[in-house]
């Protein structure tokens, strides 16, 4: 909210150091977010009058000005505006002003004519967002005078950061009293002066007589007042009514608009006025209904655009149709204009959820709806709208019709709280007066009495502060205006405890340390996703579920929530492939998302993913570097395995139908026991191409819930060997198709208890040598027993029945 | 010639030899010629047989002195040449220092992640644990049991996502659903005291979503450390202390905290607190706008609503919450000037930290 200084001042004493205030509003809860000095900036610039107003003899839109400036000669000023015209009184920015912008005002030729000067529009002065044309003063501002007196000197206006449960400071007034507590100073309000004054207004037949309100649902509207102002002539508003409500951030439009845009910064009451010739039924009388609107009712709003309702929204109407948008908008139909000679006002509380909802359903926010969902008072409803009555009649030269129309049900009452000082003084950690405490409750609008409880004070909090229903309500208050500085600064005592992580966390930082370790870089990307990525990433949807889409994403790229982390991975890698980085190892641990039909909450998963190009680092001067393939990715998975001591792990071929987005022949499952964890491959050289990527890409995600079920927390301890071993090497020539896996099975099972260890040490295919789709694995196998020393006999006999089962079993030969 | 005669030329030519001796190979060359099975001071010992017997202790006695003045002389030269050739092997085996060392690489620790840590060990060491919950929660938990019920007006503070709801539940608001992507990790909070006794003092890391167009300083996907402590008489001073420590261990001994009084529905007394820019100490600069300090979290005194939502007696029980932003800390700890660079995944990025 903006809050002119000069205004607020009229009301509290203001601080004369406006740095030193803003601090303090800043620390008491209102945060200062703009200081804006109206009027310094003005050098130059002052209230002219044109004189003669020629077009331009080169352009169809281009006026030539004579404008009179107070000066000997008159100005010669080119301007485009459509509403110059002669004696019309303008503010002309001279040669050598700046406008807010820093834009300097220079003597020039527009189309071969010259300016000496510039007619401004309030939006060029930094004074309100009007740009429509040049700004037109009233027509007894004087010639000559600089603008910065014209509009009273100079303004500080503060941008206030009024917080969502403050309603009473989205009015000056309620600032006044906060201001007012922050110092311990006295406020003044001016409603009930403003209100006496409607008296000497008043003329003609009783308005009951004219206007009847029917309110079909106290819960939507608990108060409407109806009054009408007869005999005014619609004209622009005085400056001192302009000025206040330009300087807290509106457009001066008319008198009438001018006067319920001012007693709604004045009071924080919204305000509509109708014009009454047009709700007018033929017997000359206005019935008005406050009513749901109807599912598919159709309403033009002020601001020209169509809404159509809903039966959750409320309308202010006449028995033929709507007139208004209950608490948010006016109708474009029944507005005020330059005819209206007879005003209906309308001065109304209304629900705040309906008033929310309307707003938020309809998108459309306005000075109204901001405070009629944050909390309007409609205590003093029927005083305000007498205020505002009294004062659009003197401005307007009309007169108010006696009497009100003022239908309501039962008005909010007053809460009764407690407040017991030492429970306060004890949660705070601070010992506050109680002087103080019932000063502060008092500044704030609180009624404050003593009971027969020294420590407990009955407090009755007022109406405006919707804010105040609790005991801690009140806390807060005396809290923030004591100063939250002042609190001694502590540590909670107790009995002592520990913190620890989760068995979780652990095992993700198990993993976390362990994919470091072997080399990868940890990432992060947008849980959000395109919904066609995994189709170009070609990954089976069959397991996955539906996707979590978003009602309302930020864009289509980021429309539904991923289901994989590799997408977003891979983008990264797209990344930075195209800025020159082709060595990538990067992962990720974070959720997946899985809908299902029914069910109101997505599945989450936690998964680690990672993707690997390029290689591990460039070549250097003494390490070579050999681009990644798939076994760098299974040796990643393969370390994971081993810190979490997941038992066993397998990695089983995948075949194309079952992971079509993994290169067929270089993709496995990952598997502990029967448990599947994840898979490791690398991706299938169509799906990198539709991620722009240059591959081979080496890819595995694992599911973290997944691996926190198969880990053990600890291996168990087997004894060091103490008796010395025999080392034996072997190759076998087996067929292409014969794994490793399955030599390794068919050697352990045939070593028996002897064969400690196998370890494939080469792998050789040569078609002379070795023969047509064979290979030879050359493994080292290690003899050893726990409990002696093997003799050469023994190792003889073991080695000779393992060569001999695997050769049967596996067809293979011994190569030589 | 005499024996004796033989023995001292050999002798004086063997010593010779030695000493010409250019290196260790040549040294054996010259021993096996003299002291080798076929070598000539051998071949002399071997002869002694045939020396006449009343010559042979005094040929024996001169025998043994050439063999060991030719064995002190080779086992000295040995060592000399041993030492020279060790001296050349190493200065041989010099490098440059400088040259760069041979390591396998060792991955990076993403930076939000990091700080993540970081905090969690501050807190951890002030006896809190560690809990995490749902990033697609229901209103419920987002808002509701926070104390910000349907419609009320504290929801525009955040813009939300919202997510399509599966179960058939229709919203009273276009656009909006009963189910969407959390705004704040607080929801951990109401997990946390539904499902635990106070005394609770927890921390709660993770993700959460506003819609904010991502831009150097917004990113609709963000980080939020959530604390939480429920017990037996904690004060507003236990929250002031307490995040004092935590602004301390983070941003250095000589940081100050300052609480201003603000508004969230989940806590009351609210407030948001700066720590004191540590470029300009408090003066006023560039960095902090002129304030000197700097925005760092949001905290207050758990309300009382939210206490009881989680059936908890505010009569018996006081505690405080606050949310830290990570990504906030990244901008003022490490100057990182786009916030979208912690999600594009440059490698040049990533392995800074």
């Amino acid at each position: 909210m903006k809050v002119s200084l000069n205004w607020l001042s009229e009301y509290v004493e203001v601080p004369n150091d406006v740095k030193a205030f803003c601090d303090k509003l800043d620390l008491t809860g209102t945060g200062v977010e703009g200081v804006e000095t109206l009027g310094e900036a003005f050098e130059n610039i002052v209230v002219g009058e044109v004189v003669s107003c020629d077009d331009h003899p080169d352009s169809d839109h281009l006026h030539v000005l004579s404008v009179n400036v107070g000066e000997d000669e008159p100005l010669q000023i080119v301007c485009g505006a459509p509403n110059a015209a002669a004696d019309k009184k303008v503010v002309v920015a001279k040669i050598g002003a700046v406008l807010p912008g820093d834009f300097s005002i220079k003597k020039s030729k527009l189309r071969g004519v010259t300016s000496c000067g510039m007619c401004c529009s309030e939006r060029e002065l930094g004074l309100s967002g009007n740009h429509e044309g040049i700004w037109i003063l009233p027509e007894d501002a004087p010639v000559g005078m600089p603008l910065s007196h014209y509009i009273s000197n100079t303004d500080t206006v503060l941008d206030l950061e009024i917080t969502p449960n403050r309603p009473d400071c989205l009015s000056m007034v309620g600032m006044a009293r906060e201001v007012g507590a922050m110092y311990q100073h006295d406020y003044t309000s001016p409603l009930v002066k403003m209100a006496e004054r409607m008296a000497e207004f008043e003329q003609g037949a009783d308005v009951s007589d004219l206007v009847s309100v029917d309110v079909v649902d106290f819960d939507r509207c608990p108060r409407y007042t109806a009054r009408v102002v007869d005999n005014v002539k619609i004209g622009p508003s005085p400056a001192w009514l302009a000025e206040r409500v330009t300087a807290a951030g509106a457009r001066s439009i008319n008198n009438v608009v001018d006067v319920t845009n001012y007693i709604m910064f004045l009071f924080g009451q919204p305000l509509h006025a109708f014009d009454y010739d047009k709700l007018m039924e033929k017997d000359g009388r206005v019935r008005i209904v406050v009513r749901p609107a109807q599912d598919g009712e159709e309403f033009t709003t002020l601001d020209g655009e169509e809404r159509v309702l809903t039966s959750d929204m409320t309308v202010i109407a006449t028995p033929e149709r709507a007139i208004a948008l209950a608490g948010v908008m006016g109708g474009l139909e029944t507005e005020v204009t330059d005819e209206t000679t007879s005003v209906l006002l309308e001065a109304a509380a209304f629900s705040r959820a309906h008033t929310s909802r309307t707003s938020r359903n309809l998108g459309l926010i306005s000075e109204s709806s901001m405070r009629y969902e944050r909390g309007v008072d409609d205590v003093p409803v029927e005083l305000i709208s007498q205020a505002a009555c009294a004062l659009l009649a003197e401005v307007s030269g009309g007169t108010v019709r006696p009497g009100v129309v003022d239908v309501h049900d039962a008005l909010t009452m007053p809460i009764d709280l407690e407040f017991r000082i030492d429970r306060f003084c004890a949660m705070m950690g601070a010992d506050i007066p109680k002087d103080f405490i019932v000063d502060i409750l008092k500044r704030l609008g609180c009624e404050v009495a003593s009971t027969q409880d020294s420590n407990v004070l009955a407090v009755v909090a007022p109406t405006f502060r919707p804010d105040l229903e609790r005991e801690i309500d009140l806390y807060e208050e005396v809290l923030r205006l004591w100063g939250m500085d002042r609190v001694e600064a502590t540590l909670p005592g107790g009995r002592g405890r520990f913190g620890v992580r989760s068995a979780e966390e652990h095992a993700l930082e198990k993993i976390n340390a362990t994919l470091r370790a072997s080399g990868l870089n940890e990432t992060m990307t947008y849980s959000f996703a395109e919904p066609t990525e995994l189709d170009h990433l070609r990954m089976n949807k069959d397991d996955l579920g539906q996707a979590v889409e978003l009602l309302n994403p930020l864009n289509a790229e980021q429309s539904v929530m991923r289901q994989s982390i590799i997408p977003g991975l891979l983008r990264s890698v797209a990344y930075n492939q195209s800025r020159g980085v082709s060595n990538i190892q990067l992962y990720e641990t974070g959720k997946v998302f899985f809908a299902h039909e029914g069910k109101k909450k997505p599945k989450e998963r936690m998964r680690v993913a990672g993707v690997m190009a390029g290689a591990m680092t460039d070549p250097g001067w003494n390490v070579e570097s050999a681009q990644f393939d798939f076994f760098d990715g299974k040796g990643v998975v393969e370390n994971i395995a081993r810190e979490l001591a997941l038992p066993k792990v397998r990695f089983k071929a995948l075949e194309a139908n079952e992971a079509p987005h993994l290169q067929p022949g270089r993709a496995a499952q990952v598997l502990s026991g029967g448990t599947v964890l994840g898979w490791v491959g690398e991706l299938h050289p169509l799906s990198v191409r539709n991620f722009d990527i240059q591959g081979p890409v080496v890819a595995f995600e694992l599911d973290f819930d997944a691996l926190g079920k198969a880990l053990r927390p600890a291996r168990d301890y087997k004894d060091v060997p103490v008796f010395p071993a025999v080392a034996i090497d072997v190759a076998f020539v087996v067929d292409e198709g014969i794994s490793h896996e399955k030599l390794v099975q068919c050697m352990s099972s045939a070593g028996g208890k002897l064969l400690d260890d196998v370890q494939l040490f080469d792998v050789y295919r040569d078609e002379e040598r070795v023969g047509k789709n064979k290979k030879s694995m050359a493994y080292a196998l290690t003899y050893r027993a726990p409990d002696r020393t093997l003799t050469g006999e023994e190792v003889d006999k073991t080695h000779e029945r393992l060569v001999k089962k695997v050769c049967a079993a596996l067809g293979a030969e011994v190569r030589g | 010639m005499a024996l004796a005669d033989e023995l001292c030329a050999l002798q004086a030519e063997t010593l010779a030899g030695i000493e010409a001796a250019a290196d260790t190979a040549a040294l054996d060359q010259v021993r096996i010629s003299v002291l080798g099975k076929s070598g000539s001071l051998t071949a002399y010992l071997r002869n002694m047989g045939q020396v006449p017997k009343e010559q042979r202790a005094e040929v024996g006695k001169t025998l043994n002195e050439v063999r060991q003045a030719i064995e002190q002389a080779l086992e000295a030269r040995k060592n000399t040449l041993a030492t020279a050739e060790l001296e050349a092997a190493i200065d041989a085996a010099a490098v440059d220092v400088t040259l760069p060392g041979r390591s396998q690489q060792m991955g990076t620790r993403h930076l939000i992640n990091r700080i993540t840590d970081e905090i969690s060990e501050v807190f951890l060491g002030l006896g809190y644990s560690v809990a995490t919950g749902p990033e697609v929660e229901t209103d419920y938990y987002n808002f509701e049991a926070l104390n910000a019920p349907a419609d009320h007006p504290s929801r525009s503070m955040q813009d939300t996502f919202y997510v399509h709801d599966l179960s058939g539940d229709a919203s009273t608001v276009r656009g909006e659903s009963d189910v969407l992507l959390r705004t704040q990790t607080s929801g951990v909070q109401v997990h946390a005291m539904e499902d635990q006794e106070p005394p609770i003092y927890v921390i709660a890391p993770g993700k959460v979503y506003r819609r904010d167009v991502a831009d150097p300083s917004h990113l609709p996907q963000f980080t939020q450390i959530e604390g939480l402590v429920v017990d037996k008489g904690i004060t507003f001073g236990d929250l002031k202390g307490t995040l004092d420590f935590f602004c301390k261990q983070m941003f250095g001994p000589d940081r100050k905290t300052r609480f201003r009084a603000h508004y969230f529905p989940f806590t009351e007394p609210s407030a948001e607190v700066d720590v004191s820019c540590g470029i300009c100490h408090g003066e006023g600069c560039r960095f902090c706008k002129g304030t000197g300090w700097l925005e760092i979290l949001g905290c207050g005194m758990v309300d009382s609503n939210v206490l009881r939502y989680s059936g908890i007696d505010p009569e018996v029980y006081s505690g405080f919450a606050f949310g830290v932003g990570v990504e906030r800390v990244a901008c003022l700890k490490y100057n990182v000037p786009d916030l979208r660079m912690l999600l594009e995944g440059d490698m040049r990025f990533l392995r800074q930290f």
